[in-house]
């Protein structure tokens, strides 16, 4: 019955469609000459939005999908250059037991830590006392700047001020603050600060610009009807703001959180892994172990791990958030 | 629960002018009612009551204390939004003891007054649904129990039965006007609805493009009207208004001959109302335009040179389209105003 019922209606639909060029034909003779119609076979015509997406496709799988899987097979290879030689789960079993690897990924978790939510702090509290200021409102794109510059660049910036140009230093001797010069290498919760000041620095501003468009995109109304409540600017922000901001805040927390988890410029430009490797992120440790010790195979599957561990943790936390923010 | 008074307040915005030197008047307890067409100011003024809008001139008190400088949070008011303005992320049931956690109202207190607050906008099945789960009418009520769960010294209610369907608003009408009664709290209401004008208010206030045209009780509002604006925005239809010229104590336009008050003279706009109006007379000449019967009355439209005149025939009445009509006007019932528009010729 029901297949009978398709093939009526595809049937009609095919002798409407007949009809429909007839028609068109016959009326616009004078347009044929621009498109000239050659008949396409079924199969052509399903083709052609293959073949259209086709290059975008092809283009994204080289770049990302390629070195992945590259990555996911060198990572079971002992690799010497162009030696390769079978090693199974050999490289994975030798990283669970790496003392450098776990401290690589307490450093990231430290480090990126600190600094997520001190801009999570910082861009919240900015966007929570300017949101209604006309200029903000007008001109928030001019607080993007830090992000434009180019991550070496602010890195160096960075590195002269604290070690080589000894900038911070003056300043806080000047301010009473220190009696002589802070060499910010020397010590591990020092030297993390630095990574910590730089990347706040440079990326508080993504999310005040995402913080304070949510702010300003909700209702007045609603606020207005607050304050006739009673309530203060606090109790607005805590009670109504914020958690009708949470989805906005979990998204963009979770994408700078995961741009944090592959923090390498800043270390590789200021502290290169020092003092003792307490500020050697997850990238540094691979990076290090790629091109300074050439094991490629070990670096590939400290990258594959590293990979894993992301997915699971940005998955469980937008989870998480999406579903008590439900109930 | 106070007073509220407003002295010469002007309130624009740019060049445009939204409300125009006002002065309004409102006795403690009392239930006022703002009327007018839209964009007419209504919700401007109000705003301005409430503090979410500061006047660009004059004065605002409540309790007879000045206003202009208090933050609206201050103010003591409860307001019901035009456009609800509930907090989405909380259910009804928070929405509405949201002012009582605010206001630091004991918590022992608080589930009494949120169901009580429920019950009378007949809200109690939805207290555990977020707004985003309501219907508009449902929404609204649910601001409306906001606005009343607590006592405040005024209560500002914008047209906060516009989306309910005929039966729920008379019936949440008669509940206002009574819990306005016993909690006497000064209450200004804004509305499109004449009925719900008429009905609730001690005095209407009618307003047109920012001005003030008239403030008196509903019974002078209709039969006293100040000038052609109010005549005809009041009564349904409204009072027909035939422009026309006086002179020697008789007024006449085309097709129409009253008598009129001896003094006046030169450009007169007649007012009468379609009740005040029967078939049979001598005053207006004219045709039958339609006739609409509706039951317990019918809607006559009689079409004379200049305009259609609307009358309320007998339920009985027919007549054939295009038939001539003679009417006659209850001639005690007669309205004149000048050529500002203005009432004119009252004893
Ligand atoms: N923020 C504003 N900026 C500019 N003009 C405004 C502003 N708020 C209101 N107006 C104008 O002031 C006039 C009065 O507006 P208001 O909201 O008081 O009208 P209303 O009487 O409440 O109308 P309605 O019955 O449609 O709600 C309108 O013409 C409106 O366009
Ligand atoms: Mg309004």
């Amino acid at each position: 019955m029901l297949v009978a019922a398709r093939l009526c209606r595809s049937k009609s639909m095919a002798h409407l469609s007949q009809k429909l060029e007839k028609g068109a034909a016959k009326a616009a003779p004078a347009a044929a000459v621009y498109s000239v119609r050659r008949p396409r076979s079924a199969a052509a015509k399903k083709m052609f939005p293959y073949l259209l997406v086709g290059p975008a496709v092809l283009y994204l799988l080289a770049i990302t999908l390629y070195p992945g899987l590259f990555a996911m097979y060198q990572s079971l290879f002992v690799v010497k250059f162009v030696n390769w030689s079978w090693a199974g789960l050999g490289n994975y079993t030798r990283i669970v037991q790496d003392r450098e690897f776990w401290a690589a990924l307490g450093n990231t978790a430290i480090i990126g830590g600190l600094s997520l939510s001190l801009q999570t702090i910082i861009a919240m509290t900015v966007a929570f006392f300017c949101y209604r200021d006309p200029f903000v409102r007008g001109w928030r794109i001019i607080f993007l700047m830090p992000m434009l510059f180019m991550p070496s660049a602010v890195a160096f910036i960075w590195k002269l001020a604290f070690n080589d140009g000894r900038v911070i230093s003056d300043l806080l001797m000047s301010l009473g603050l220190a009696s002589n010069n802070v060499d910010w290498l020397s010590s591990v919760w020092l030297a993390r600060l630095t990574l910590i000041v730089a990347d706040v620095w440079q990326w508080t501003p993504f999310l005040f610009i995402i913080f304070v468009g949510a702010l300003q995109g909700q209702d007045e109304e609603i606020e207005e009807a607050a304050r006739l409540d009673g309530a203060s600017w606090s109790s607005i922000f805590w009670n109504i703001s914020l958690p009708m901001m949470r989805p906005i805040i979990v998204v963009a927390v979770t994408l700078r959180g995961i741009d944090i988890t592959t923090m390498f410029t800043n270390v590789y430009i200021m502290t290169q892994g020092t003092p003792g490797g307490a500020t050697e992120t997850m990238s540094y440790f691979i990076y290090r172990q790629g091109f300074r010790m050439f094991n490629f195979g070990y670096a590939s599957a400290a990258s594959v791990l590293m990979l894993l561990i992301t997915i699971v943790v940005a998955q469980t936390i937008v989870k998480r958030a999406f579903k008590s923010g439900k109930s | 629960m106070a007073s509220i008074l407003l002295k010469n307040v002007v309130k624009s915005f740019g060049s445009f002018v939204g409300v125009q030197d006002m002065n309004l008047d409102v006795v403690d307890e009392e239930f006022l009612v703002l009327l007018g067409p839209s964009g007419c100011g209504k919700t401007t003024t109000m705003r301005m009551i409430a503090g979410l809008e500061h006047p660009t001139e004059g004065e605002i008190r409540i309790g007879g204390a000045l206003m202009n400088d208090i933050d609206a949070r201050d103010r003591d008011v409860a307001m019901v939004f035009q456009g609800y303005a509930l907090y989405p992320n909380m259910s009804i049931y928070e929405n509405i003891r949201f002012p009582l956690r605010m206001r630091q109202v004991p918590k022992a207190k608080h589930d009494d007054l949120i169901r009580r607050a429920a019950e009378m906008v007949e809200l109690g099945p939805f207290l555990d649904r977020k707004p985003g789960a309501l219907s508009g009418g449902q929404r609204q009520r649910a601001a409306l129990a906001r606005a009343i769960v607590r006592q405040p010294q005024v209560f500002l209610m914008d047209e906060p039965l516009s989306n309910l369907d005929a039966k729920l608003r008379a019936s949440m009408r008669v509940q206002i006007k009574h819990m306005q009664r016993e909690l006497k709290v000064t209450t200004v209401y804004v509305t499109h609805d004449q009925i719900e004008a008429m009905t609730l208010a001690d005095r209407i206030v009618i307003m047109n493009k920012g001005v003030i045209q008239q403030i008196g009780t509903p019974d002078d509002i209709y039969s006293n009207p100040a000038n052609t604006f109010v005549a005809g925005f009041i009564g349904s239809p409204p009072m027909n208004l035939i422009a026309g010229t006086a002179q020697n104590g008789t007024f006449s336009a085309a097709g129409v001959k009253v008598p009129c008050p001896a003094s006046l003279s030169g450009n007169i706009t007649l007012g009468i109302r379609p009740e005040d109006c029967q078939v049979g007379g001598d005053n207006l000449q004219g045709q039958v335009y339609g006739v609409e019967p509706t039951g317990d009355i019918t809607y006559l439209t009689v079409r004379t040179a200049n305009k259609n005149i609307e009358i309320k025939a007998g339920r009985e009445f027919r007549a054939p389209i295009d038939s001539a009509i003679a009417v006659g006007f209850d001639t005690t019932r007669l309205y004149f105003f000048g050529e500002d528009g203005n009432r004119v010729g009252v004893k």
